[in-house]
């Protein structure tokens, strides 16, 4: 009773892609369901359409920077706060969790008004200072939570051993903790590359994201080219998906065998 | 010890400024021996541990390595090395790359490198284990290889924290034999850190007794054993009658409730103080059995049998007493019946209260 119940609410969650990925390989004009008939031609169209292009381009980059910039910031951010304690760390972990308290539509407006008055809208800076900004609570929980996991013994065993900090660091510390870096950087550019409601704010014209673009082509033309852009994001995190748990299990299959 | 290899002078450790976790500790530690701090948790020994590695800085007080203050040196550059309770190896590296990792930061050749692992992994009996992961080992192997680390640079000092602590009792015992062999083949000084007397009793060339922050007595341990200088003491290590009272002159001792105790010559009079008898010198006075010095009559309230020997719990005079014959001669040994109890005058230690 409990798997049919938790088989149907599979079935729910996933049953958008089964309107949409049939719909990516149809061939009628406009976004239709059933599908009339099947081809590759949207896959084509997106694949050679500058104007889906360099959205992709965009959103690529714009979430690769801001994944950096955000684990610039929130990597000496976390071990200030797991390691140290200090006048004003409850203010500071209220100012790094602000963003994700505040409604995205606040936001937005705003970046608006504020990268406006520096001329960053509708650049690639100005999204990416403003993704980096959204994209630090998650990131910084995700790190904060393996370094608090983290034996600091090992730390000092490396030093023991005649590590000076910085090998320490890069030879043990980063080492160790690597999965919640990847993991963490990999929230940080989802995060960055899933933001709508604020790239449509400040994003423009010029540094216009995925998808902004898809928006845009929803409310003007319908373009099944959408349902092209959907379906490749779907596999894209499917795959990354099913990487990540074989990987686990794997490892878990490994810890059981040694026992 | 005209030359001591390590000297704690006056070391005084505090994190908040009001209380002393470490309320001035001094001692010397000669080149080779194998001295261990006893103590409960919280008595010190662990923050004294620390700021000998460089963990930890003192508040204030000295620490000579070879004659030289080694409070600038930072932890990277002072050649002492240290075995963790966690072991503390590195996840991401093999047996191999964990015991090479302090030769590769003194950036050795890499032949000399290899040959040094290999021998290391020799001394611990590790052989076939290099290419292994730490969690492919079992708990007494990774803890072979976190010695192996942490002698393979040949430091010129060995901390050992609780090495053993996370064992079980047979492998413990074990691992109690390898260290002392490592350290008789290396002759490298070990400080061994532990709460359990056991181990202190059956490894040490000294063991120093930590209580609140201070060192209470340092000595070989059968001197510690034998001769106790305190109360905690006594009862720290191993198992004791305490009775109180007064020594009014050389050789009597007049104790609460159960009166006149004959006691060595050479024991000192005055003041208020507390007589210390080992269970095991308690005798059952049967029929037949020799007299000895001091002898009551006691009412057993408990028993409780540990298979080879007897612990043998009553009261006399209202006194608590405790006695641990051998299971053999403790056979007719019944609840509530009382029996003939008595040890000798050299058997009885004191100490103030």
């Amino acid at each position: 009773m409990v798997r049919l119940a938790a088989f149907a609410v599979a079935l729910f969650i996933v049953a958008p892609m089964f309107i949409v990925v049939p719909m990516s390989f149809s061939t009628a004009i406009s976004l239709e369901f059933p599908p009339p008939a099947y081809w590759l031609g949207y896959y084509r169209n997106y694949f050679t359409d500058p104007n889906w292009l360099r959205p992709t381009f965009n959103s690529v980059i714009i979430a690769a920077a801001s994944a950096m910039i955000t684990m610039a910031i929130i990597t000496p951010a976390a071990f200030a706060m797991v390691r140290s304690r200090f006048r004003g760390k409850a203010l500071v972990n209220l100012l790094l969790m602000l963003p994700m308290a505040a409604p995205s539509i606040v936001l937005a407006l705003a970046y608006y008004y504020f990268l406006g008055g520096m001329r960053l809208t509708q650049t690639h800076l100005g999204v990416i200072l403003a993704h980096v900004a959204l994209s630090v609570p998650i990131s910084f929980l995700v790190l904060a939570a393996s370094l608090k996991g983290f034996d600091r013994n090992l730390e000092r065993a490396a030093m023991n051993l005649g590590a000076t900090p910085l090998k320490t660091f890069f030879l043990v510390t980063f080492p160790v903790l690597r999965p919640g870096f990847i993991v963490s950087a990999f929230f940080a550019f989802i995060h960055s590359f899933d933001e709508t409601v604020v790239s449509l704010f400040i994003s423009g014209r010029d540094a216009a994201t995925l998808p902004r673009k898809m928006f845009d082509s929803v409310r003007m033309d319908a373009d099944p080219v959408i349902a092209v852009v959907s379906t490749l994001l779907f596999s894209l995190v499917f795959c990354g998906t099913v990487v990540i748990a074989v990987a686990n299990h794997r490892r878990r299959q490994a810890r059981i065998s040694r026992g | 010890m005209s030359n001591p290899h390590l000297s704690l002078i006056d070391l005084v450790k505090s994190y908040d400024g009001r209380t002393n976790a470490v309320d001035g500790v001094s001692l010397d530690v000669r080149k080779g021996e194998f001295l261990t701090f006893l103590g409960p948790s919280g008595s010190g020994k662990t923050t004294t541990l620390m700021m000998i590695a460089g963990f930890e800085s003192p508040t204030s007080g000295r620490i000579l390595l070879n004659g030289r203050d080694i409070a600038p040196v930072p932890p990277f550059d002072r050649n002492i090395g240290m075995v963790f309770q966690n072991y503390a190896l590195f996840p991401h590296m093999s047996a191999a790359d964990n015991i090479a990792f302090p030769l590769k930061m003194r950036k050795l050749a890499r032949a000399e490198i290899a040959r040094r692992v290999d021998e290391a992994l020799a001394l611990v009996n590790l052989d076939n284990f290099g290419a292994k992961l730490p969690r492919e080992m079992s708990g007494g192997q990774q803890q072979r290889v976190a010695l192996a680390r942490a002698i393979v640079f040949e430091p010129d000092v060995l901390l050992l924290d609780e090495p053993l602590g996370a064992l079980d009792k047979n492998l413990r015992e074990h691992m109690q034999m390898e260290i002392k062999r490592i350290h008789r083949e290396t002759g490298m000084t070990m400080i061994y850190v532990t709460h359990d007397q056991t181990e202190a009793m059956t490894m040490s060339d000294r063991v120093a007794v930590f209580n609140k922050g201070v060192i209470e007595q340092i000595a070989p341990p059968l001197d510690v054993y034998a001769r106790p200088v305190s109360r905690f003491v006594g009862a720290f290590i191993g198992d004791n009658n305490f009775f109180s009272g007064r020594c009014e002159k050389a050789g009597l001792f007049a104790a609460d409730g159960l009166g006149p105790i004959k006691v060595a010559a050479g024991e000192q009079p005055g003041g208020n103080l507390v007589l210390l008898v080992r269970p095991e010198a308690v005798r059952l006075l049967g029929e037949g059995a020799p007299a000895t010095d001091n002898a009551f009559t006691m009412t057993v309230d408990g028993v409780v049998h540990y298979g080879d020997s007897v612990l043998i719990m009553g009261t006399a005079n209202g006194v608590p007493v405790r006695l641990r014959p051998s299971s053999v001669a403790a056979a007719h040994v019944r609840e509530g019946e009382s029996y003939r109890i008595g040890w000798d005058a050299a058997n009885g230690h004191l100490v103030h209260a």
